[in-house]
């Protein structure tokens, strides 16, 4: 039992670095994404709407299996299953957050950004301290949303043969003819899930100051 | 006396609709100008184009003796070395205040002063503070916008455009977004504004009002200049005029 505890915390231990690195990169990627959705030239909005269309309208497990297998076929390279695993969620999950980001900058006032254009602001300036934040304060739910979904989407990662905590589970359910283990890795995704809802609901409370 | 505004021929068009149609007048320092007008005549874009938040077609446009878009071969040729020095000068007062809801009362103020024009914390706070004093705001400093009512968050929004120290002051339907009492609320403030000398041009349909501060009246209709003169208001020449300022009797 103690080493089957033992497995199963090495398995999140690989859950949880594909959680962290997608974020890393995925949550500044999304901006950009968003940035070229909303361009005023066309090629790249077309192009970018393309992208999350694809990202959005096919299974992540199916993504996976293109990003691991595609660079061996079409250019006879091959790369480790993880970092095949990395890239494919961080490609899926920026166009996901673009999506959020998008409806976040647009539901703020054009008046804010007249106020900071005529107050003498530049655009950078503009964008990290008047935009931003409130931007950050409205998309809150929709992002704890996809960060709870992006816990549970780690287990996907075993289709390519990442290591990760569903497989050791799985793996250790067939070795000894139980369903213990697979229940026992429900409970860690609960806590892990726990966890991140709670740091959410504490970052609300701490925009709650206005409205 | 010295030219603040001078404004001569500006057109500017919105896709095929004409919304401004070669317009000019001037605004001396000291003065305060009055803009009226039915909605949709041109008023507010008129403003908007001074205050850069849109661009000329054409036109002509002298800040205080800077040139900040000049007509060349019927367009306006911006000098882009000029807009951000012209843009310091002008300040805009908007009608739905736009304060940022994330900064406290005293850091709307404050936020322009640090960012734009570098001023030290301490400078920047007690240039803040003196205004919101001036405004009846000073126990209102830590509060959020949201936490004041219409009429407070007008005032603090004008507290923001001055603390820049801008050479003249635009103010856009500043009380339409308002009840009568907070509206008197504002224009008390404006009138104190215009006491001191301040110069201002500003959208109203308080006609009681601007004639009251106006030193100068422009009636606006349909993208034209219609009437020039604070005798409009007691004695308009133009049919149009009279015709929109009966819409006004009864008015307070």
């Amino acid at each position: 039992m103690a080493s089957l505890i033992m497995q199963m915390l090495e398995g999140t231990v690989t859950s949880l670095r594909i959680f962290f690195l997608t974020l890393i990169f995925s949550l500044p990627l999304g901006f950009v994404v968003a940035k070229g959705k909303m361009t005023a030239i066309r090629p790249v909005r077309w192009l970018t709407d393309l992208y999350i269309q694809i990202m959005r309208g096919t299974p992540l497990i199916l993504q996976l299996i293109f990003f691991y297998f595609a660079p061996f076929y079409l250019f006879g390279v091959s790369y480790d299953r993880f970092t095949a695993c990395i890239v494919a969620f961080v490609v899926n999950y920026s166009a996901y957050f673009a999506e959020i980001y998008r409806s976040g900058l647009q539901s703020i006032d054009r008046g804010q950004h007249e106020a900071a254009k005529v107050l003498g602001f530049t655009r950078p300036y503009t964008f990290f301290h008047i935009i931003l934040p409130q931007v950050i304060k409205k998309i809150m739910p929709s992002l704890g949303n996809e960060v709870i979904t992006l816990v549970k989407d780690t287990a996907l990662a075993q289709t390519i043969g990442v290591a990760e905590l569903f497989r050791v589970a799985q793996t250790a359910s067939s070795r000894e003819f139980s369903t213990v283990p697979i229940f026992i890795a429900g409970i860690f995704y609960f806590v892990m899930n726990y966890i991140v809802s709670r740091i959410f609901s504490v970052a609300e409370r701490k925009l709650g100051y206005y409205r | 006396m010295e030219r603040m505004i001078q404004l001569e021929n500006l057109s500017k068009s919105f896709g095929e609709t004409e919304v401004i149609r070669n317009i000019s007048f001037s605004i001396e320092k000291g003065e305060v100008l009055s803009i009226i007008g039915p909605s949709g005549s041109g008023k507010s874009t008129m403003l908007r184009i001074i205050t850069q938040l849109e661009r000329a077609d054409d036109g002509t446009l002298t800040v205080d003796g800077e040139t900040l878009f000049r007509s060349v071969g019927g367009k306006a040729e911006y000098d882009r070395s000029a807009e951000r020095r012209i843009g310091l000068k002008t300040g805009l007062v908007f009608q739905s205040f736009n304060l940022f809801p994330h900064f406290s009362v005293l850091r709307n103020v404050m936020e322009a002063q640090r960012a734009v024009l570098k001023r030290s914390r301490e400078e920047a706070e007690e240039k803040a503070m003196a205004l919101l004093r001036k405004m009846g705001l000073e126990d209102r400093a830590r509060m959020y916008p949201y936490q004041l009512s219409g009429g407070q968050q007008q005032r603090v929004s004008i507290a923001r455009a001055l603390a820049l120290d801008p050479q003249i002051l635009f103010f856009d339907e500043p009380t339409s977004a308002l009840d009568p009492e907070l509206t008197r609320e504002i224009l008390h403030v404006i009138r104190g504004l215009a006491e001191e000398k301040m110069t201002m041009a500003v959208v109203t349909h308080e006609m009681h009002f601007a004639k009251a501060i106006s030193d100068n009246a422009i009636f606006m209709d349909k993208g034209v200049i219609v009437e020039e003169g604070t005798s409009l208001f007691s004695d308009p020449t133009e049919e149009r005029t009279r015709q929109f300022l009966s819409s006004f009797e009864g008015d307070d």
